[in-house]
């Protein structure tokens, strides 16, 4: 009858991107997953640790320019404020759907039990420290970490 | 007869001797313009016809004779009317040949010609080349007179057109090649016309309600076992959450591993009470806001898919949403 409890299952999800519109769908399926029994940790890298850095996790914006599905076009999504706009109003309209925010998310996770990872090498890039994340981080690890973290995991790349 | 009578007689042939004297003069004199002129007549004649010939030899009656063949073509291939509109055009291209050929006009062709003689010495320009010349006056007194004429000719241009029979456009003529063209928007609405003479088929798959996003959408839940007189779907859940009591929730929750205390009592009412309030089954998100506890407690209490888990529990079905 219950299937879940039969092969425990594990996903690994690299979140490379800190767009709104990239970081969410790294935060949901790992949320689906510990609401599905299912093990799940995020690894933030390169621009995907803006979602969990503490200065910018309130202030991500959404990509539009070069964004096929954004119907605009990529001159007039270029344009200085146009990424802020847009993420305006994507906010608005998750507050809408009453979606957590990216902050009220990494709680959330956290709380049912998923494990968030910083990039070693992207902290360095972006000459971040430990006191630059949101306290939910839970250890920035190295490439290597990460697949002995994900041994039996499936990797999900956003 | 007397002398007397002899006088008169005698006067008048003195008369006609004078008279007789004139004429032989004259005979005599008309005589020797003859015999200089002769001469004269024919040598003109000969320098004449040398003449001629010359003439002759430079083509002119030959250029004449086709002068007459072309006249003849200019009248065949224009009619007396066309000629009459040349004639009324003539003091139009009269002032046209007049404006070209005032001395300023005329400077200004030279200059220019003047340019296409040093064409050797012009180097090549690029576009960013073409940026920069457009900041010489000149330049641009150029550019500016030359869209004047630009201008100017593209409205007469448009005036002939106006005046020309209105000619269809190639979209309307691709339109009537193409016959009648459905819009955009009904491209779908073709799809779903069967060919005439097929029977259509009842609708195999009722329509989903796409309206809902596909996230939150509870799907119809169908029976896949029935134990001890309850319906349960493939996912576990009951089919009918109005079937449940706590001893049943009770038995669902060993078989789920899961020792209720009163917490979770407490949440399963919660859940349950939600459930009858909105039709929709709470997912843990939900559960937060309306049961007053925390995610880390929902956890707490069921550690393994706890929405799930709970909603099995108290039988509810699968939690709606992605949260």
């Amino acid at each position: 009858m219950d299937k879940l409890t039969e092969t425990p299952r594990k996903v690994a999800i690299i979140c490379s991107k800190g767009g709104l519109d990239e970081v969410y769908p790294a935060l949901i399926l790992a949320n689906a997953a510990r609401q599905s029994g299912i093990e799940a940790f995020i690894f933030f890298t390169f621009w995907g640790l803006d979602a969990v850095t503490e200065k910018r996790v309130d202030h991500l914006h959404v990509n539009l320019a070069g964004n096929a599905a954004s119907n605009m076009p990529t001159l007039v999504g270029g344009l200085p404020g146009m990424e802020a706009l847009a993420g305006h109003m994507m906010k608005k309209q998750m507050a809408e759907l009453e979606l957590p925010t990216v902050r009220e998310m990494l709680e959330i996770l956290v709380d049912s039990g998923a494990e968030l990872y910083a990039c070693e090498l992207a902290m360095k890039m972006f000459k971040r420290t430990t006191e630059d994340l949101v306290p939910q981080v839970k250890e920035v690890i190295t490439a290597g970490d990460f697949y002995d973290l994900s041994t039996g995991a499936q990797i999900i790349f956003t | 007869m007397t002398t007397n009578d002899l006088t008169p007689i005698l006067e008048r042939l003195d008369r006609m001797n004078a008279g007789l004297a004139y004429v032989v003069e004259r005979q005599r004199a008309q005589e020797e313009l003859l015999g200089e002129l002769v001469p004269i007549g024919r040598e003109a004649l000969t320098t004449a016809i040398g003449r001629l010939d010359a003439l002759d030899q430079k083509g002119y009656f030959r250029f004449a004779t086709e002068l007459a063949g072309v006249a003849q073509q200019v009248i065949e291939g224009f009619s007396p009317d066309d000629v009459r509109q040349l004639g009324d055009a003539i003091v139009k291209i009269l002032g046209a040949v007049r404006a070209l050929t005032q001395p300023e006009v005329l400077q200004i062709a030279v200059d220019a010609t003047q340019a296409l003689e040093d064409a050797d010495q012009v180097k090549p320009m690029g576009i960013f080349g073409m940026v920069r010349a457009t900041r010489n006056d000149d330049v641009q007194k150029g550019m500016a007179l030359m869209v004047e004429v630009l201008r100017r000719i593209g409205h007469g241009v448009n005036a002939l057109t106006e005046r020309a029979p209105k000619q269809l456009d190639k979209k309307a003529k691709l339109a009537e090649l193409l016959g009648p063209r459905s819009g955009k928007k009904r491209l779908g609405v073709e799809r779903l016309q069967l060919p005439a003479g097929r029977p259509a088929t009842p609708a195999a798959t009722p329509a989903p309600a796409a309206a809902a996003p596909a996230c939150s959408t509870p799907k119809p839940v169908t029976t896949a076992a029935v134990i001890d007189g309850i319906a349960y779907s493939a996912d576990g859940h009951m089919v009918d959450a109005s079937a449940w009591t706590p001893r049943l929730g009770e038995a669902i929750a060993q078989l789920q591993g899961v020792a209720l205390t009163p917490a979770h009592v407490a949440l399963i009412d919660a859940a349950r009470a939600d459930f009858v309030a909105n039709k929709v089954s709470p997912n843990i998100r939900r559960l937060t806001q309306v049961a007053g506890v925390t995610t880390k407690d929902i956890y707490l209490l069921f550690p393994k898919a706890p929405a799930r888990t709970l909603a099995k529990i108290a039988g509810l079905p699968k939690p709606a949403g992605c949260l």
